[in-house]
């Protein structure tokens, strides 16, 4: 059955939608673009002067490649705590009954603190306890930002679960942790690797607590801040702009997956 | 001994890092916005006193948490307006393949650095910016607006583009509970598109709107890298202004400000949640 919203409101929806999207994606696109103009000054480049000699100078530039080895080590870090925590929370979300929206919102109220002021405390409770500032403080914030996400992620691939699978497995014998290896982890596989990369992502591009808990060695995205106000070069949109097109590239790889499993199970209905 | 149900074991190693990682700090920043700070030797001592608070009313503070709030509002606002056709667009109007492109690109903004994307504003606003240029060669302008950059305009923009998707995302989790037959159904009585939408849709993505308001509006008031980046010469925002007043470790104070930004926040979700049960929001129909 369709709705007929009419040519002039589907004109109409069709363009906020555009007009959103080019909101979103035009200034970092142009940035991309701007990357790969060899001139000094930013601007459009043309189609015969693509160069990549921003990206090569990019080895040179000692500070933002330790601070980039210490964001990955710290994304790697965060990545697996938040993924393994958050399953768990999920997993518990579905075993539990009555005090499931409870669970929820404790979960999930982290996301809602600021992030200056979620790094401040921290940090005023490391320094009290006598914890220096390391990584590992850093993997203590990013945490904190990255597990609602990764849990929300996990929590929806849990519909691929019917109750009835795990009531027939329970009748047939099986243990909580039988089902739970045979039967829920490969079905929500694709959303606990989804929750990976994403909290990954989260935790690469975060920039206000790590500028609380870095220790001597600080993050891309704060090294990254301190360059872009102290005058643009155009090292750093080469660096701005692989950081993105890696960003945006892992997110695409979740989607064609998506993409390729949905036209697999529709098809099969 | 009774034993432990899996839930409760499943839930203990999360509930102890939330506990440690999150709420005791919290705990600790209440606590603290009650001590005193000697603004001599910038050291804090655990007194009772409303010192910080009282603070929060001199050299103009409240109003940037004012106009924190206002702006809060506002971007959310602009956010819903865009978000609601957009999630509209995506759900009914697109096909199952443009859906899915469609969705991943509402995604990837998640996944990105706020840093980055403010940042390219710049490019697209300043003096010698695309927009500037253009509009010289169009000849609507003679010479650069300086407006467009480094002023609020711009902050505005440059948050309505980080939090757009926040706004999106909820909306489109509680339209796509709606049955189309209702939608349908309306139209066959002879409603139009408009009068359907007022009656029956707004009515029933309700929650949506709640909860795509309530997340931009929280992801603003804890905003910085946008007036950082964009915001004009003594613009701030209360992220902003807990940093400034944290360069001589006045934690009272920043933990002052930062317990009535948490107040209102967290009473937000609260209520949201109270009315709109937010967690539904996120459920999906497993049987």
């Amino acid at each position: 059955m369709m709705i007929r919203e009419g040519l002039l409101n589907r004109i109409f929806l069709w363009a906020v939608t555009i007009a959103g999207l080019i909101v979103i994606y035009a200034p970092p696109l142009y940035l991309l673009a701007v990357s790969f103009n060899p001139a000094l000054q930013p601007g459009l480049p043309s189609l015969s002067d693509l160069s990549l000699k921003w990206y090569v100078s990019l080895a040179k530039e000692q500070a933002l490649l330790s601070a980039l080895q210490q964001s990955l080590l710290i994304a790697l870090v965060t990545a697996v705590l938040a993924t393994g925590m958050s399953l768990l929370a999920a997993l518990a979300y579905f075993e539990l009954r009555t005090r499931r929206a409870a669970w929820f919102l404790t979960v999930i109220l982290p996301m809602f603190v600021p992030g200056v002021i979620q790094g401040l405390a921290l940090s005023a409770v490391f320094t009290r306890t006598g914890i220096k500032p390391s990584s590992l403080t850093v993997v203590a914030g990013h945490f904190m930002w990255a597990m609602p996400f990764a849990f929300i992620v996990i929590l929806t691939s849990f519909a691929a679960v019917r109750r009835s699978y795990l009531v027939a497995a329970a009748d047939l014998g099986a243990t909580w942790w039988r089902q739970f290896v045979d039967i829920t982890l490969p079905l929500i596989r694709p959303g606990l690797v989804s929750a990976f990369i994403f909290s990954f992502l989260l935790s690469l591009n975060e920039f206000t607590r790590a500028f609380y808990l870095a220790g001597r060695q600080n993050t891309l995205p704060v090294v990254l801040f301190g360059k872009m106000n102290s005058g643009a070069s155009p090292v750093i949109y080469a660096m701005s702009g692989a950081i993105f097109l890696v960003s945006m590239c892992c997110v695409a790889l979740i989607a064609i997956r998506s993409l390729w499993s949905v036209s697999g199970t529709r098809s099969q209905r | 001994m009774p034993r432990p149900s899996i839930a409760s074991l499943l839930m203990t190693p999360p509930l102890l890092a939330i506990f440690a990682l999150g709420l005791a700090p919290l705990t600790v920043v209440v606590i603290w916005s009650f001590w005193t700070w000697d603004p001599l030797t910038y050291w804090i001592k655990p007194d009772l006193s409303l010192a910080g608070y009282a603070a929060i009313l001199e050299a103009g503070r409240w109003t940037v948490i004012i106009s924190t709030l206002v702006k809060a509002v506002g971007t959310a606002l602009l956010c819903l307006l865009i978000a609601y056709p957009t999630a509209y667009a995506v759900l009914f109007l697109a096909g199952r393949r443009l859906n899915i492109i469609l969705l991943a690109l509402i995604t990837i903004p998640f996944f990105t650095s706020y840093l980055i994307r403010s940042f390219s504003w710049r490019l697209v606003l300043g003096r010698t910016g695309v927009l500037n240029t253009w509009l010289q060669d169009v000849g609507i302008t003679q010479a650069p607006l300086d407006w467009l950059l480094f002023s609020n305009f711009a902050v505005v923009v440059g948050l309505v583009a980080s939090y757009l998707p926040f706004a999106i995302f909820p909306l489109l989790l509680s339209m796509r509970r709606v049955d189309p037959t209702f939608l349908a159904a309306a139209q066959d009585l002879g409603a139009g598109f408009w009068k359907s939408l007022t009656t029956i849709l707004l009515p029933l993505t309700m929650s949506g709107i709640f909860a795509g308001f309530l997340f931009v509006f929280v992801m603003v008031v804890g905003s910085s890298t946008e007036v950082q980046m964009l915001g004009g010469a003594g613009a701030s925002i209360v992220s902003v202004m807990i940093n400034d007043v944290m360069r001589v470790a006045n934690y009272p104070l920043a933990f002052a400000i930062s317990t009535i930004v948490l107040g209102v926040i967290f009473g937000l979700v609260l209520i949201g949640n109270r009315i709109f049960g937010l967690a539904s929001l996120f459920e999906d129909q497993s049987p």
